[in-house]
C-alpha cells in the first residue's frame, strides 16, 4: 500500500526535484542554455524568411514589362525628390556642425544605418518582438534603436550570431522618453495595449495639462532629445486622447501606433558609431 | 534516448509550425499558444523519463524565444506533465477525443498561468484581457483542430524510429 502511494507521488517528487534544481542552477548556465537553444532554432526562422523572399521574387517575376516600366518611372520621380532632400540635408548638417563648433556644443550621436529583413514576428498579448536577419556578424549591439519609414520600431534586446531580437514599441516592456511635436517638454511613453484586429496602442504619461488633445485633433508624439539612444524627432505615434491623471498635475493619454508595425518586412538598425 | 530524441524532434516541428503561423497572424494581432500540445502526448502515452525529458527540452526552446524568466515554460510544462502523468490511468489514452479534451484543458491552464505571470507588465492590465481572451479562443480552436493530427504524427514518428508507441505498463 505504502509502495503504491510512493509510486503515485513519483511524478510530483520529480517535479519538485526539477524545480529545486532549476532554482540553484547558476545564472551563467541559464544564459548559456538560452543562447544555445535560440541558436539551435534560429535557422528555422531564417530559412522560412528566405523561402518567403524567394516566393515574393518569383511572384514579382510574373509582372509584365509594362508594369516594370511604370514602376521605374515612379521610382525615378521619387529619387529626384529625395535627391533634392539630400542636398538640403547636407546643407543643414553643415550648419549644425558650424553652430556646434561656434557654441562649443557636444556633437549629436552618429549612427550607421544597417538595413535588415524581418525573419519572424511574434505579436502576442504579452509581448511584441521581431527577429531580424542580422546580428553580431553586422556589428549590431544591444540597445540599438530600430526604425522604419513610419518612425520608431523598437530597440534591440538580444544579439545572436546571425540574428537579433527587437522589442517593439507596442510591447509593454518598452518605456521611452518622448515629446509632443513642437514642444520641448518630456513625456513618458509605454507600449502595451494591442487589441485584436485593431491598431497597436501605447500609453503616454506626464503629459502637461495645457496640451489639449482630442480624437479629431491628435498630436504627433516623437522621440525626445533626452530619450537615451533614440535620435530626437522620430515618430512614435499619434496621441489621440488625454485626460487628467490621478494626482491632477499631469495628464495620461492613449497613443495610436503605426498599423504597419504588425506587417514589417524590413527595418533599419541605427548602430551607434564611436567617433573617437 | 532514441524515444526522447524522436519526441523532441516532433515538438521542435510543432514549435516551428506554430511560430510560422504566429508570424502570418501578426498583422491581424492574433496569436496562438499551443503549450498543451507540447505536454499531452508525452504525459499520457509515454514512459515518465523520456516523455518528461522531451517536454522539458521543448519548454527550453519556448523559453529561449520569449522575454520571460528563463525556465518559466520549463517549469509550467513540467508541472502539467506531472499532473497529467498522475491522472493518465483515468483517461482513454488511445481515444483522439479524450486526448483533444485533455490538451484543451491543459492549454487553458497553461495560458492562464502564463498570462498571470505577464499581465503585471501591462500599463492597463484590465484592457489587456480582451486581447488575451481572443488569443485564447484562437488557440483553443487551433488545438481542437490539430491535436488528433499531432498525436498521430508523434505516434507515427515513434513507429518509424522503431520505438514502441505506447507505454502500456
Amino acid at each position: 500500500m505504502r509502495f503504491k502511494r510512493l509510486d503515485q507521488a513519483r511524478p510530483f517528487v520529480t517535479l519538485a526535484i526539477i524545480a529545486a534544481a532549476w532554482l540553484i542552477v547558476p545564472t551563467v548556465v541559464k544564459t548559456f542554455a538560452r543562447a544555445s537553444f535560440f541558436e539551435l532554432t534560429a535557422p528555422v526562422a531564417v530559412a522560412a524568411s528566405r523561402a518567403r523572399d524567394l516566393q515574393e521574387y518569383w511572384g514579382l517575376r510574373l509582372h509584365s514589362e509594362h508594369e516594370l516600366i511604370e514602376a521605374g518611372r515612379d521610382l525615378a520621380r521619387l529619387t529626384a525628390s529625395y535627391e533634392f532632400g539630400v542636398q538640403q540635408n547636407s546643407e543643414l548638417r553643415a550648419e549644425i556642425t558650424r553652430l556646434e563648433s561656434l557654441l562649443r556644443l557636444p556633437s549629436l550621436p552618429a549612427y550607421r544605418y544597417e538595413h535588415a529583413r524581418v525573419a519572424r514576428r511574434d505579436f502576442s498579448g504579452w509581448w511584441q518582438r521581431i527577429v531580424i536577419r542580422k546580428g553580431r556578424n553586422f556589428g549590431i549591439s544591444v540597445g540599438a534603436p530600430v526604425v522604419f519609414t513610419g518612425g520608431v520600431v523598437g530597440r534591440v534586446t538580444e544579439v545572436h550570431a546571425t540574428t537579433a531580437v527587437v522589442e517593439l514599441i507596442s510591447s509593454p516592456n518598452v518605456r521611452l522618453a518622448g515629446a509632443i511635436e513642437g514642444d520641448s517638454r518630456t513625456v513618458s511613453f509605454q507600449g502595451g495595449i494591442n487589441p485584436t484586429f485593431g491598431p497597436p496602442m501605447g500609453v503616454v504619461e506626464s503629459l502637461p495639462l495645457d496640451v489639449i488633445v482630442t480624437p479629431n485633433a491628435p498630436k504627433r508624439l516623437v522621440t525626445s532629445a533626452y530619450g537615451g539612444v533614440f535620435p530626437p524627432g522620430l515618430t512614435l505615434g499619434l496621441v489621440t486622447r488625454a485626460s487628467g491623471g490621478s494626482e491632477g498635475l499631469f495628464q495620461t493619454g492613449d497613443v495610436k501606433l503605426d498599423e504597419r508595425l504588425g506587417s514589417l518586412t524590413e527595418v533599419t538598425v541605427l548602430v551607434p558609431v564611436n567617433k573617437e | 534516448m532514441r524515444r526522447t530524441l524522436v519526441l523532441f524532434a516532433t515538438l521542435l516541428l510543432l514549435w516551428a509550425l506554430v511560430s510560422q503561423l504566429n508570424d502570418a497572424l501578426a498583422p491581424l494581432r492574433v496569436h496562438v499558444f499551443a503549450g498543451g500540445l507540447f505536454v499531452v502526448f508525452a504525459a499520457l502515452t509515454q514512459p515518465r523519463r523520456p516523455g518528461l525529458a522531451a517536454t522539458l527540452l521543448a519548454g527550453l526552446v519556448c523559453d529561449a524565444h520569449a522575454p520571460v524568466m528563463f525556465g518559466l515554460h520549463l517549469l509550467l510544462f513540467a508541472a502539467a506533465h506531472a499532473l497529467l502523468f498522475h491522472v493518465r490511468e483515468r483517461v482513454a489514452r488511445e481515444d483522439a477525443i479524450s486526448i483533444t479534451v485533455v490538451a484543451l484543458l491543459t492549454n487553458l491552464a497553461l495560458f492562464l498561468l502564463l498570462s498571470f505571470t505577464q499581465i503585471h507588465t501591462s500599463p492597463a492590465p484590465a484592457s489587456a484581457w480582451p486581447r488575451l481572451i481572443a488569443d485564447l479562443a484562437a488557440s483553443q480552436l487551433l488545438l481542437a483542430l490539430v491535436t488528433p493530427w499531432f498525436a498521430a504524427l508523434q505516434a507515427r514518428a515513434l513507429g518509424v524510429a522503431r520505438v514502441p508507441r505506447f507505454d502500456l505498463a
